[in-house]
């Protein structure tokens, strides 16, 4: 078979695999810290590293995986050389910033680790290849190899895959939670300890300089986001991970056990997860702030920074020349950087409306959470028009399919679908009238 | 602010100049020592047709070291910073925005360059912003062909990037001879034996690319057109993050916007 054959097997069994950015590491030469997007591919997502499988041959049966051993494709491998060569030339292209190695099992999971190993050394070694590697380790591989892998990749991930033990032992039966977790553990340790021995000796080998990642598959199963948002927030705490993602489950295969493969991916969810991911890295909030046990789905229409503020009135206007960074934060319309920005520009005078606008901050939505010198006039807006503005209007792009996907949120009406209602200033209004109603 | 003498008075004369950053230096120089705040500065010996007076400012390699030096003197390093920055950027009556910027500037201190809400400041901190993001976009939308082992790009931007993407590069790329000709400026960023060069180039002409190359645009083409995921397609969010202006120099999608044929 030759290597454009090998290529596109490969590369269609490994794109289902989101977990895949360029940011974090640090090494000689790499000069950009933040991730470097080198194409955008037809899916609208960042192309920044060669993702391929080292083979997809696999001896494991997960329901939901396209290599999964009972389903029936051409199957094929790469050896290290023939894979170092290729990322070694589309990187002098400036194709991408490095490589993405995942692997189905092939006879066991340390046979597997060791060939993922050896097309590192060779990259590393022979090549001198300074770009950026994530690798997947494979649940179950031995310890002493985990670390080996560690010393010569940027990023390491071991999948959750599911968001549940249940979920994992009903669709991926090979795989256990213990397989999963242990390796996360052996990272976290590893990188501190590495870390310790960086203090002491510059020239220490570096462990996994951009920390771990990790990935669950959403959809697949039927939890619920609040837990999906708690066993992230938790995962961030005890394995001190860079990034949790999710990924909308596409049916690549059909079974029973597996939703039918004509139901579309919960892309609208997914765009939620992240949205409330975003809020307990760079935002600070906890996972029980943004759902709880009573409302444990997301709103599909307002995301979940703007229905915890709509939920939380109590707490606002906000003086934006007074409140901290971490209150100004809270505010829809401000971000991480306007956030700064507001700091910084508020010591050299007060700002006032025009200020704030040219910081860049969100005027439409912050109008009705903020207080400035200038601001608020005299009659306060109602509830039902701070709404309008909050309301996410990339819902309607997503389409009425995607909201219906969304388990019954309590209080909400069945929410108007594109066959309902004429335009999408319709739709708007209907659901601002739902919302005002029920929040 | 009444009471207080302005720097510069409106005057009715355009000045040109050469399109050099000394050559704007000098612009500010001439505005400071007459105290006119001129009608606008246009880049190019050509006088345009106006009913005003229209001088001709010469870049003075001497004025624009003073007009250099006094900025970090008299403003900070940050104004040095920013003004360096929005001159490489597109920015429409860039060389009028950051006159009246200095001349402000000079009066009030580095603190100006913090009024990040200000009139004057937010657009030039705007461009700035723009043109960062543009060099950061290219970092990785750049497509090198291998002709004859050394490393050729083209690239057409709208803001002047290349000074801010030749670290980069050069970091990446130490070992290798790599060119990178901007078509819209009429530059190139040249890498050869461990020296970096800005030079001006009007035209580039490039070699056939030999068999082995067109494996691996072919090899790349591949992996592209498979990567994405057929339940997912989302145009309009690739045209977000990557702007359709960039597509003509990235091989993977140049077939896109100029069909073959």
């Amino acid at each position: 078979m030759d290597l454009m054959e090998k290529l596109t097997i490969l590369v269609a069994g490994a794109k289902y695999d989101a977990a895949c950015t360029s940011s974090g590491a640090d090494r000689p030469g790499k000069t950009v810290m933040a991730g470097c997007c080198h194409t955008f591919s037809a899916d609208g997502r960042c192309v920044s590293l060669l993702k391929v499988l080292m083979t997809n041959y696999c001896v494991y049966d997960c329901k939901y995986c396209v290599n999964r051993a009972s389903n029936d494709c051409r199957r094929t491998a790469f050896t290290p050389e023939e894979l170092a060569g290729l990322t070694v030339e589309f990187y002098r292209r400036n194709y991408i910033e490095g490589l993405f190695l995942s692997s189905g099992v092939i006879r066991s999971p340390d046979y597997t680790m060791e060939r993922i190993i050896q097309t590192l050394q060779l990259l590393r070694r022979r090549y001198d290849f300074r770009g950026y590697i994530h690798a997947k380790t494979i649940p179950g591989a031995a310890p002493e190899l985990v670390r080996r892998l560690g010393l010569l990749a940027d990023r390491l991930s071991v999948n959750v895959e599911l968001p549940s033990e249940r979920s994992l032992n009903l669709l991926a039966p090979n795989k256990k939670r213990e397989a999963i977790f242990s390796p996360m553990k052996q990272i976290r340790l590893e990188t501190e300890q590495n870390r310790q021995e960086l203090v002491v000796y510059k020239k220490a080998p570096q462990f996994a300089p951009a920390g771990q990642a990790t990935q669950m598959i959403i959809g697949a199963s039927p939890e619920t986001d609040y837990q999906i948002i708690t066993l992230a927030a938790a995962m961030y705490g005890k394995y001190a991970l860079k990034r949790v993602f999710y990924s909308a489950y596409i049916p690549a295969v059909a079974d029973s056990l597996l939703p039918a493969p004509d139901v579309k991916p919960p892309l609208l969810r997914e765009h939620r997860l992240y949205q409330a991911d975003w809020l307990l890295r760079q935002y600070g909030f906890g996972a029980e702030e943004i759902l709880s046990p009573e409302t444990p789905n997301f709103n599909p229409y307002l995301d979940p920074k703007c229905n915890w503020a709509i939920n939380n009135m109590h707490r606002f206007p906000v003086d934006v020349n007074a409140a901290g960074p971490e209150t100004l934060l809270r505010v829809p319309g401000i971000g991480p950087t306007s956030a700064r920005r507001i700091v910084a520009a508020r010591r050299n005078g007060r700002l006032g409306v025009a200020e704030l606008k040219r910081i860049g901050v969100v005027w439409k939505r912050a109008q009705y959470f903020t207080r400035t010198s200038d601001w608020p006039p005299n009659t306060r807006p109602d509830k039902r028009t701070a709404i309008r503005a909050l309301i996410d209007s990339t819902v309607y792009a997503f389409g009425a399919e995607q909201i219906s996907l969304f388990q019954d949120t309590p209080g909400i009406r069945p929410l108007p679908t594109a066959r309902d209602v004429g335009t999408v200033a319709e739709a708007v209004e209907e659901a601002v009238l739902c919302l005002a109603s029920s929040l | 602010m009444s009471g207080v003498k302005p720097l510069a008075v409106p005057a009715d004369v355009i000045y040109t100049y050469d399109g050099s950053f000394d050559g704007f230096l000098c612009c500010v120089f001439e505005s400071v020592y007459t105290r006119e705040l001129p009608f606008g500065i246009l880049c190019g010996e050509a006088a345009p047709p106006a009913l005003m007076a229209v001088r001709f400012i010469a870049a003075d390699r001497e004025k624009a070291e003073r007009v250099r030096a006094s900025i970090p003197l008299k403003i900070s390093g940050r104004a040095l910073e920013l003004v360096t920055t929005v001159f490489c950027s597109c920015l429409a009556e860039k060389e009028l925005r950051l006159l009246e910027f200095l001349l402000r500037a000079y009066r009030e201190g580095g603190t100006l360059c913090a009024k990040l809400g200000d009139a004057a400041v937010a657009p030039l901190l705007n461009a700035e912003k723009r043109l960062l993001g543009e060099a950061h976009l290219l970092k990785g939308f750049v497509r090198f062909s291998d002709v004859g082992g050394a490393l050729t790009a083209v690239i057409t931007p709208k803001n002047y990037v290349l000074p801010f993407i030749a670290r980069h590069f050069v970091l990446r790329y130490h070992q290798e001879q790599f060119m990178i000709f901007d078509k819209t400026h009429k530059a190139a960023l040249v890498y050869r034996n461990g020296r970096a060069e800005l030079l001006r180039i009007d035209h580039v002409a490039f070699p056939e690319i030999s068999e082995n190359e067109v494996r691996y645009q072919a090899l790349w083409k591949r992996f592209y057109n498979t990567i994405a995921i057929e339940g997912r397609e989302n145009p309009r969010c690739r045209m977000t993050h990557m702007p359709k202006r960039y597509w003509e120099n990235m091989l993977e999608v140049s077939d896109l916007v100029h069909p073959a044929g």
